[in-house]
Parts: C-alpha cells; structure tokens; sequence
C-alpha cells in the first residue's frame, strides 16, 4: 500500500525539505518503528514529582505499551518500574494513584515493596532452594532523571543524558515554572483525557490554524475583550513566531502581541491577574521574586506564552502539561493536566483551571475543533494518490541564526519541518 | 409569590415535564430556548476523573457559568464550531427521577440519562447520573444547577461539544 513496503530502512525518504509523504502518519509498520526508534529509545516524559508528592505516593504511566508505575519508596526517592508481576506478566497496579507501601500481585500474591524488590512469594517450599527473590524485583526503566521536577525515562540503557536531550527546550521548562514565585508547579488538579482517531504527530506545533480552526475561539476573544487585534495574532503580519530549537523541540512565540496587566482583558487562555485582593496579592508575590513590576509581568507573559513542544511527547501550552500517547497509526490519546502554580492565592489557581477548560478538553471551545481536523486528517491521508504534503511555507523566508535556532512568521512550518527533521534522523 | 404550593405529585409532574422539554431542546440543539431555561445564577457542571470535588481545585470537563454558558451556545450557533458542523445526532432519555425540596425552596432532582450520539459514523452511548437545583418560577423552573456525572469521566473521551 505504501512506498515503504519491503524496505528495512529509508523512512528519511520520505520527509524532503518543505514535503512529506503521508505513509509517515498511515502505515502501521512504520508506527512500530516508531516505537521502537523513538518512544523506547528517546527521553520520554514521564510524570511529575507532585504526582508521587510524599514518600509511598505511586501513579501509573505508559511508555507506548508499557504500562510503567512510578513510585517514591519510603525511603523518598522516586523510581519508575514496568508493571508487571516476574511471575506470569500480571499487572501489579491497578489504580492510577495512591499512596501503597507494596504491590500485590492479585494472580498468586507475589508482592513487591514500593523500591521494587520481591518481598513475598507465597508457599515458597515448592522452589528449589536456589530461588532467590533477589533477583527478581519489578523491573526498572533503564534510565530515569528529571529536570525541576519533571521526570523523564528512557528504555534504552545508553545515550545522551536528559538534559542534552533537552537542550533549548529546557529553557521553556524553567519559564513555564516562573508564573508561579517559588518556581513550583503541581499537577494537582486532575487530568483531562482525550482521545482521536489520528495520528500523534499532528498533536504538533502550528501557529497557522488559529485563524481557521479556531475562528470560534478568536470571536470570542474579540467579544470579551472588545479588541480586533485577538483576531491578528496569527497572520502573516504579526509579530509572532514560529521558533526551531534543535532536536525536534520547538515552540510558538506568542508573547509579541501579549500585553499583561493587572486587570485588563487579554486574549490569552489564562484570562487576566484579577483586579482583586487575590490578584493584588500574586502580583506583589511575583514583585518580591523578581525585583521589579516590569520583570513579574514579564514572567507571567513568558510562562502563559511558553508554547513549546518538548520532542517527542510533551507540550508545554498556557497552563497545561500536556501529554501525547501514541497507541497507533491511527489512535493517539492526549492528557492534559491543568498546572498549579505555587505560592499563589487560591483564586489565581481557580481561574487557571476556568481559563484551561475554556480552551481545552473535550467540551472547551478549542480543543475538539483540533481533534475534528485532526481526524478528517487521517481519513483524508488514506486518499493516497498523490501522497506528498505541503509544508514549504517560509522554507526560503525563515531565518537560521548563528547557533542554528530558525525562527520563521508564526504561520511559518518551521516548527513542522524541525519535527520530521528531528524524527527523520531517529528512524534513520 | 402568591401560588399555593403544588402537592408532592403535581411537582414530581412539574419537575418531569421540565427535564423532558430541557432533554428535547438539546437534543434539537435549540441553544437560545435551552439556555432561556437558565437562572442568571446558573452553574452547569460535567465533573472530571471523580464525582464529587471542590471544583476551584480540580479540572472539570465543563464548569460554565451563565457567561460561559451564553458563549457556548453563541459558539454552537456560529458556522464555525467544526467539532459540531455537522451537529451531533441525539437522543436521549431521563429516568429514574427523585423529587425533593431543599431548604431554601429550590427543587433538587436526582435523575439517570442515557444518551445515544451518532456522528461521523460513530455511535456512542454516554450513561450518566443528574443532579438538578431548580428555582421554581410559575408552573415551571429555572437551572441553578445542572451537574451530568458520566460514568466514563475518568477515560478518554472523544468530543463532548454537544448539549449533555
């Protein structure tokens, strides 16, 4: 059915400078390599430390198929196993979070201490005496770290290390914390699930929808803060931009035509800092942070116009952490976890989950009108005749600075290309 | 305020003849008419993972209120709302209702629903259980409250841009 058809490798043929092939988002083969080549091979995000906040605090994860739990022991660190009873595969936790000092196989009641370790094996007269459940505890992932708090893993036993993954786009990470003026986010406030029927890859980064997709939401803008420019902040004249930072990170840079003061209506998802004894508060919190009213506001329009997409599976977009999970070709579900900021009044907390479920979620006003494309997309795509997709838009206009970073017109695919460079080289 | 209070029957009548009409409204998708059945007041809330939290601290799947409410449905109304262009089809049915008076003289209604929704060659069916505040207004009510806890609001859900 496709190009690719009998071939073990040459998946970098089909992404050329400013086209695509659409096997790339329909072949089924090709999503196993990408399991492979990239989910089990790259830094994946993980979870959150608030996730497991005290000692025994567990959540359950996935990598691709790998249901993963990930635990903070009772000696307070944080590690992260595959959960599966050695035994016979069963899984060992059932619940996506608690607190549980051990994992109890429910099969024959092998139980796991929550560092791993096999501590229970029932009526163990009938091993052989050379049966040692020392060997045998839940299985870690290879590689485990985190970066101010977001935990990382990686299936394979070597490579570059998280934060040269990283790279630029941990420079976003630390921004998207800095709303808040002890720089702590939590992921405390639930999680939002989605699913489509598409592909991953197109939960990507494009800044030249919002006029069309999301005409809805920018007439909303419009009504509620009584200003045509939230109509103009994603045209080819606006100030905005799309930004390449390397190894697949990349970001849209809205913050040109974000203004922040107390009080005033914005376009952005967050909605305004109140003028309100809350909002008082919180400002004067971000003041005492960071030195001056100038640098608080400039914080607060840096974490809300982060907009970055940390490859392969995390986003960073307003307040939301927001998670991809490829399970096929063409199935992707999407989590979105509102974030928390710490040190902050309760009302600024509250109006950040309004402001999230306005746009996000299967019922906000913006999200589902991406999940409909994204889906007519994917039926779209098995119309394969002509097979090559577009994505030449600012190929010659973008600018490539000396350190390599490219930054294009926010309707610029410059954010798409930096992906499928980026996955080029990893399926190589 | 001079009506005399209907007898238990009559309100259960009342409060039945209400959630059929509000059901019917919204599965026609006549947004104005649903959301001319509002008190200014309003909260209309679809809960997120659990059934019951302190919605300041947790994310819900909808959590509108007369505000936001007025938005959806001026969205809804638009050409653009692609996730219901075309509209959802819907059919729904309200049972299982309990009646009761609360302190303050607004009606609570407990109820169950189960919706079938066809779009896009998908058909899905959502159960949910109904928790109405209705303000009593003549023969008939106005929502103070409408909470629609789905028993699938802890998975992945596909587009709930439709009136639940």
């Amino acid at each position: 059915m496709t190009a690719v058809e009998g071939q073990d490798v040459g998946y970098s043929s089909l992404i050329e400078e400013g086209r695509v092939h659409s096997a790339v988002f329909t072949d089924e083969s090709i999503f196993e390599a990408e399991l492979e080549r990239i989910f089990y091979t790259y830094w994946v995000f993980l979870a959150h430390e608030s996730e497991v906040a005290e000692p025994g605090d567990y959540c359950r994860k996935s990598i691709g198929r790998h249901s993963i739990v990930v635990a903070r022991g009772t000696d307070g660190q944080v590690r992260a196993f595959f959960n599966r009873c050695r035994h016979r595969g069963t899984t060992v936790c059932r619940y996506e979070h608690g607190n549980a000092e051990f994992f109890r196989c429910p099969y024959h009641g092998w139980t796991y201490s929550n560092r791993g370790p096999l501590i229970g094996v029932p009526f163990p007269s009938r091993y052989d005496s050379d049966f040692d459940k020392g060997d045998i505890g839940l299985v870690p992932v290879p590689r485990l770290d985190h970066y101010r708090g977001f935990y990382f893993a990686s299936l394979a036993e070597d490579g570059p290390s998280l934060i040269e993954h990283l790279g630029r786009s941990a420079d976003y990470i630390d921004m998207f914390t800095q709303a808040s003026p002890t720089e702590k986010i939590e992921l405390s406030a639930g999680v939002s699930k989605s699913n489509f029927h598409g592909n991953w890859k197109f939960v990507g980064m494009d800044g030249y929808h919002v006029s069309f997709t999301h005409k809805t939401v920018q007439d909303l803008q419009v009504r509620r803060t009584g200003n045509a420019e939230s109509r103009k902040t994603n045209s080819d004249r606006a100030p905005n931009l799309t930004v390449d930072l390397g190894g697949g990170h990349c970001r849209l840079d809205l913050s040109l035509t974000d203004r922040v003061e107390i009080g005033k209506a914005t376009s952005s998802l967050i909605g305004e800092i109140p003028d309100t004894d809350a909002g008082r508060q919180y400002l004067a919190a971000m003041i005492e942070r960071w030195g001056s009213e100038a640098e608080a506001y400039a914080k607060i329009r840096g974490s809300r116009d982060v907009h970055v997409h940390v490859w392969p599976n995390l986003q960073l977009i307003g307040s939301e952490v927001r998670v991809i999970r490829p399970l096929s070709s063409g199935y992707t579900e999407v989590f979105g976890y509102p974030a928390m900021l710490g040190g902050v009044p309760d009302q600024i907390n509250e109006r950040r989950l309004r402001g999230y479920e306005w746009f996000n979620g299967v019922a906000g006003f913006g999200s589902p009108d991406d999940r409909e494309v994204f889906e007519r997309n994917q039926i779209g795509l098995q119309s394969d005749k002509e097979p090559w997709l577009i994505l030449s838009r600012g190929l010659t206009k973008a600018e490539v600075r000396d350190d390599g970073v490219v930054v294009g017109n926010i309707t610029d695919e410059v954010t798409q290309r930096a992906q499928l460079r980026q996955w080029s080289k990893a399926m190589r | 305020m001079s009506t005399v209070a209907p007898s238990p029957a009559e309100l259960r009548e009342q409060v039945n003849a209400f959630l059929v009409h509000e059901a019917d409204l919204a599965d026609r998708h006549r947004y104005d008419d649903w959301l001319a059945l509002w008190s200014p007041d309003g909260i209309y809330w679809v809960p997120c993972n659990e059934d019951d939290y302190d919605p300041a601290r947790h994310v819900s799947i909808i959590y509108d209120d007369y505000g936001r409410l007025e938005e959806r449905c001026f969205r809804l109304n638009s050409e653009a709302a692609h996730s219901q262009d075309p509209p959802s089809r819907l059919c729904r049915i309200i049972g299982n209702e309990h009646v009761s008076h609360d302190l303050v003289g607004d009606v609570r209604v407990r109820a169950n629903m189960i919706l079938v929704e066809v779009r896009s060659g998908e058909k899905n069916v959502y159960g949910a259980r109904l928790e109405y505040m209705l303000l009593p207004e003549g023969d008939s009510f106005k929502i103070r409250q409408k909470k629609v806890v789905l028993l699938d609001n802890d998975e992945p859900l596909g587009n709930l841009t439709f009136l639940l």
